[in-house]
């Protein structure tokens, strides 16, 4: 990622923490944390004003805190779950399988819009399409990017507004196209960066970046 | 990054003020907690939600001073706990630290939400009077007093007024009778001064 002005999200990430970056500026800032350059400010920043933070008493919550948490993340039925959301995450990973490989080659579909994700413009590791208005998503690897093993590269949209979503794990070699869903081409609508995490093998447990994000890639009309 | 030798220290070394003061629960331990919880243990988060949730609370009410207004911010707070225990870096440390981060990124959203604007004094009669000190509770940058200590005594309490109370720079304005200008411009100055005064403190020592 270029940042082109490294003091102001300095100054930015110092005003987050502080909490007075308030409001929509607020929001907008907090999809810059993706990128480890400005998650490390804010990092560098919370350790630098933890010493404001002042020594309370404690203060014991009534039960009903607890009972309202239990019930929204419904705990009782966590391991069932656990179990159930294993077997989800099975079946679509067979179908993601299925689809990137099994899949015949697409009609022609022309490149609309295109993100190249590199460590410097003469290493770049992989070639990122969206083809006919994000219809569909197809990745080329160009060289292999370094990657521990029980890792894997886990590539995202950085929508205009919520949370990243998936676009699925990148190739460690050839071609790869997937046909898009509604809600990934819903997140696509306006985005302008593509992102990519490293996650366990099978990609991020909870459906939101885990590992650390070691690229940020701009997306640019083809 | 550093790990937090204050906590561990004072917990160590006062082991006769642990029971009278109630300390903070080691870092290791809610570390070892947090990891659980990003494994989907629901004894794990109960575990944390004891340990911590009295803290959090006092903290939360701190900055939104209504009790029912801070008790819907903590369920929201355990939610994201929950829900981004994965994303807690154990090489990092200070759990703690994170937790509150947490807790106080949480109020000012809903702050937002709420459109909760600056109450009156009289709300702070909702908060029990027991904020007393319990010293060393949370580990503070090496040379901070000092660095703190040379910003003027009104930067300061506007810095205390965000980070502490959850205030905005127009709140702030209206509660020092200051120009909301001058209020942002002590408070970007502050936040200078106090990076390059850290920074050159950790270069000397």
């Amino acid at each position: 990622m270029k940042v082109s002005n490294r003091e102001l999200l300095d100054r930015l990430s110092a005003e987050y923490v502080l909490g007075t970056l308030r409001g929509n500026a607020r929001r907008h800032f907090e999809r810059w944390l993706v990128s480890p350059q400005v998650r490390e400010m804010v990092n560098s920043w919370e350790q630098r004003l933890a010493g404001l933070e002042p020594s309370l008493q404690k203060i014991t919550p009534p039960a009903r805190v607890w009972q309202g948490i239990e019930g929204r993340l419904e705990l009782g039925r966590a391991r069932r779950s656990t179990v159930r959301w294993l077997a989800i995450a099975a079946s679509v990973l067979l179908a993601v399988f299925a689809i990137f490989t099994l899949r015949p080659p697409s009609p022609v579909l022309v490149a609309t819009q295109r993100a190249t994700i590199e460590a410097d413009p003469q290493t770049i590791y992989w070639r990122v399409e969206l083809l006919g208005n994000n219809q569909e998503l197809s990745v080329k690897v160009l060289a292999t990017h370094p990657l521990e093993s029980g890792k894997a590269h886990e590539l995202w949209i950085l929508p205009v507004q919520g949370n990243p979503v998936s676009l699925g794990l990148l190739p460690v070699s050839g071609t790869q196209r997937l046909v898009l869903s509604a809600g990934q081409r819903a997140a696509l609508a306006g985005a302008r960066q593509l992102a990519v995490s490293v996650e366990p093998t099978g990609g991020s447990p909870t459906g939101l970046p885990t590992g650390p994000v070691i690229h940020v890639a701009p997306l640019s009309p083809a | 990054m550093l790990v937090s030798p204050c906590i561990r220290i004072d917990t160590g070394h006062v082991g006769f003020t642990m029971e009278r003061n109630d300390p903070l629960p080691p870092e290791i331990e809610l570390a070892q907690l947090l990891q659980r919880c990003a494994a989907r243990d629901p004894v794990a988060f109960r575990a944390l939600y004891d340990r911590t949730s009295p803290i959090l609370f006092a903290r939360l009410l701190r900055m939104l001073r209504r009790r029912s207004v801070a008790e819907e911010a903590l369920q929201e707070v355990y939610v994201r706990i929950w829900e981004r225990a994965a994303q807690y870096e154990v090489h990092r440390g200070r759990a703690l630290a994170w937790l509150v981060t947490i807790a106080r990124y949480c109020a000012i959203d809903l702050m937002r939400r709420e459109r909760l604007t600056l109450v009156g004094d009289d709300a702070l009669a909702e908060v029990a009077d027991e904020n007393a000190a319990e010293p060393g509770a949370f580990e503070k940058p090496n040379h901070f007093d000092d660095c703190i200590g040379q910003l003027s005594q009104t930067t300061q309490h506007c810095l205390t007024l965000a980070f502490v109370e959850g205030r905005s720079h127009d709140e702030i304005a209206r509660l020092t009778s200051n120009p909301l200008g001058s209020v942002k411009s002590w408070i970007r100055r502050g936040l200078i001064s106090l990076k390059e005064c850290l920074s050159a403190e950790r270069q000397t020592a």
